[in-house]
């Protein structure tokens, strides 16, 4: 063999090798989801302070409401949906909690109403929150909504949380859903 | 460029930029807005709520799905504080037996937070029930905690919108015979089961007896006897009334002949001349009714000769026909003396004095504790104002005993556990005295709220745990252990 065969051969080789080792670490990869990690509140830490709406980089923050209709009380008079010392008890703009006016409700029975968060108008100020947290059972809380959440290194919200409720989480826990405890 | 085709130009520019204005004028950004109006949850129209709609008791909310402790079982312990001023309404307890004093600081067991006011706890077999007001919600609410953990089991609430006024909360809950009993701070009466929370009754004063609630709101604790719940209405027919505490239904009720008003005073019960009887102070005077069967709900006497503006203690018997009757802002105190002579009687008043002349007391009760009366001066009450002070009985205006300049309480409750005196001076120190026959000692004190303010409810005692309370925040201290 002379000397360019064997330059030739040796190029071959290391350039299988790497080819075959770059597929070997993307496969390895895309079946084990390494690196997969999700930020997260956790809604048993969390303390509503409101900065989930301001520190967010995005413009409206990923952070959202939800609502787990097996913790609600379905309660007529909710601490979440109306602002504190309403005048009348009835949907009227001046009466409502939520400042974009993302929750709703539907008389079911007497006393009883079943409430939905409208996620697109939600803005994660998180006052319902604190309302039904306070007085009511707690079913409104707030996640981070993975489609919209940009998965920064280090999130913005998580740096100024002073209640240490935004943690990584791996994909199977990318929510904490109180209805799923 | 030729001046036609510029001139075009110029017109094209300008037409453009009008069809500019013209659309930004025409467009509305808002058109696609909703507005939110009343109706959008399709409450039907028979259900529609006012703002002053008081549905006494009509929410529920069980916070850990069962009557238990942590353990699962239910609470062993049997100790009662049932009412105001406790079982024997003297504000008096003791250690059980098997009990001893703790040494040194008193541990906190634990601490949960109120709406502002001074509503105080009792305590029934292993649970404690308060009526809160949370702010939030305008509602009044009445919680069940476990007493060894603090942990809410159960709240029951109804909304009754109110403007602060020294806090919101007042009353202190009476439970008996499987039921706990409310009195709201306008006036609204709810019993429930002590153990579920289920609803049984209620009333509204304002609009079944036709009650004018007091400045500073209703302070009047219910008072349970048997099976019926005594309340002292004071309305514009009905001075006292008896409730079946089974079925909220009226047994009897007395005539308001009298002319009296709610005070803040609450219905103590006293035998005077060997008769039960119910002794209540309203604004315009004091009445007895008696509290004996076959004559239950008539007025004994009355007597309008001391009838303060405002009174929050309630009346105090000292001897077996003499009755300590105080009020604050200025009013001082009175010796009431009621006699029968055959189906007479007589009630007078004996002794009346202003709050720097003798035996005084702002809000707090006083206690007669073995043939000594025991009382926190008011804020008016001279060089020993809001002093703990002891006097006997033949003489209400010279203390026996005082406590020392710089152990003032101002408006906070004591209450006697044993031979010791227990005192929540209102910025939230507690101090512990020594009870002798006619003075104390001081044993120690600690303080229990930081930057407490308004400690003014009165406290409860049972099975080696003392609950207190500041405006905002009610803790648990062990303070004696098997």
């Amino acid at each position: 063999m002379d000397r360019r065969d064997f330059l030739r051969t040796c190029s071959a080789v290391v350039a299988g090798g790497v080819a075959l080792a770059s597929g070997g670490l993307l496969a390895a990869r895309a079946s084990t989801k390494e690196g997969e990690v999700f930020w997260q509140i956790d809604p048993y830490k969390c303390t509503q302070c409101g900065r989930c709406e301001t520190d967010c980089v995005l413009t409206v923050s990923a952070v959202k409401c939800f609502h787990a209709n097996k913790v609600c009380g379905y309660c007529d008079l909710c601490g979440g949906y109306y602002r504190p010392n309403v005048k009348e008890l009835n949907t009227a703009a001046e009466n409502m909690m939520c400042p974009t006016g993302a929750i709703s409700r539907e008389f079911v029975e007497e006393p009883y109403f079943e409430y939905t968060i409208d996620e697109a108008l939600c803005t994660g100020c998180g006052k319902c929150v604190k309302g039904c947290t306070s007085f009511g059972n707690g079913s409104l809380f707030l996640q981070i909504d993975q489609e919209r959440c940009q998965q920064c290194n280090e999130c913005a919200i998580a740096r100024v949380c002073p209640s240490d409720a935004i943690q990584r989480v791996s994909d199977e826990n990318a929510y904490k859903l109180k209805d799923h405890a | 460029m030729n001046n036609k085709k510029l001139t075009l130009l110029t017109i094209g520019v300008i037409v453009f930029y009008l069809c500019l204005i013209i659309a930004w004028h025409l467009y509305d950004p808002s058109a696609h807005f909703t507005e939110s109006q009343p109706g959008a949850d399709h409450r039907p129209a028979g259900h529609v709520r006012k703002a002053d709609d008081v549905l006494i008791g009509e929410f529920f909310m069980q916070d850990n799905g069962q009557q238990t402790t942590d353990n699962g079982q239910p609470s062993t312990l049997k100790g009662e504080w049932p009412c105001f001023r406790g079982i024997h309404r003297d504000n008096q307890t003791t250690l059980t037996p098997s009990m001893k004093w703790v040494e040194g600081n008193f541990e906190e067991m634990w601490s949960v937070e109120t709406g502002e006011g001074h509503a105080a706890p009792v305590i029934s077999e292993g649970k404690v029930y308060v009526l809160d007001y949370d702010e939030q919600l305008s509602s009044d609410a009445l919680r069940c905690f476990d007493l060894l953990t603090g942990k809410q089991l159960w709240r029951r609430w109804y909304r009754v919108p109110m403007k602060r006024n020294h806090g919101f909360s007042r009353t202190i809950p009476a439970v008996s015979n499987g039921s706990v009993v409310t009195i709201g701070p306008e006036g609204h009466v709810m019993c429930c089961d002590k153990t579920t929370g289920e609803m049984r009754w209620s009333i509204d004063m304002k609009k079944r007896f036709g009650t004018e609630i007091p400045f500073w709101y209703t302070g009047q604790c219910p008072h349970i006897q048997g099976d019926e719940l005594v309340l002292a209405p004071a309305g514009k027919d009905t001075l006292m009334v008896g409730i079946d505490l089974q079925t909220g239904s009226t047994l009897w009720g007395t005539p308001n002949t009298v002319g009296f008003k709610m005070s803040h005073s609450s219905v103590m019960p006293m035998t005077l001349g060997g008769v039960h009887t119910y002794v209540y102070i309203g604004v315009g005077g004091v009445c007895g009714i008696s509290a004996e069967e076959g004559s239950r709900g008539q007025l004994l006497w009355s007597a309008s000769a001391w009838q303060p503006s405002v009174v929050a203690p309630s009346p105090l018997q000292i001897s077996p026909n003499q009755i300590f009757l105080v009020a604050g802002y200025g009013a001082g105190g009175a010796l009431l003396q009621v006699d029968k002579q055959g189906a007479t009687w007589t009630a007078s008043i004996r002794d009346s004095y202003k709050a720097s002349g003798g035996m005084s007391s702002e809000q707090q009760t006083p206690i007669n504790y073995q043939g000594t009366l025991i009382t926190i001066l008011p804020k008016d009450g001279g060089g020993m104002r809001e002093r703990l002070a002891m006097y006997r009985p033949s003489d209400l205006h010279h203390p026996i005993w005082t406590s020392a300049a710089d152990e003032r309480f101002g408006l906070g409750p004591y209450l006697v556990i044993g031979d010791r005196l227990l005192a929540f001076k209102e910025d939230g120190e507690l101090y512990v005295y020594q009870l002798h026959s006619s003075s104390m000692t001081l044993l120690r004190k600690q303080r229990v709220m930081e930057d407490g303010i308004d400690a003014w409810g009165p406290m409860a005692y049972a099975d080696g745990m003392l609950v207190v309370r500041d405006s905002k925040i009610i803790k648990c201290l062990k303070i004696a252990t098997e």
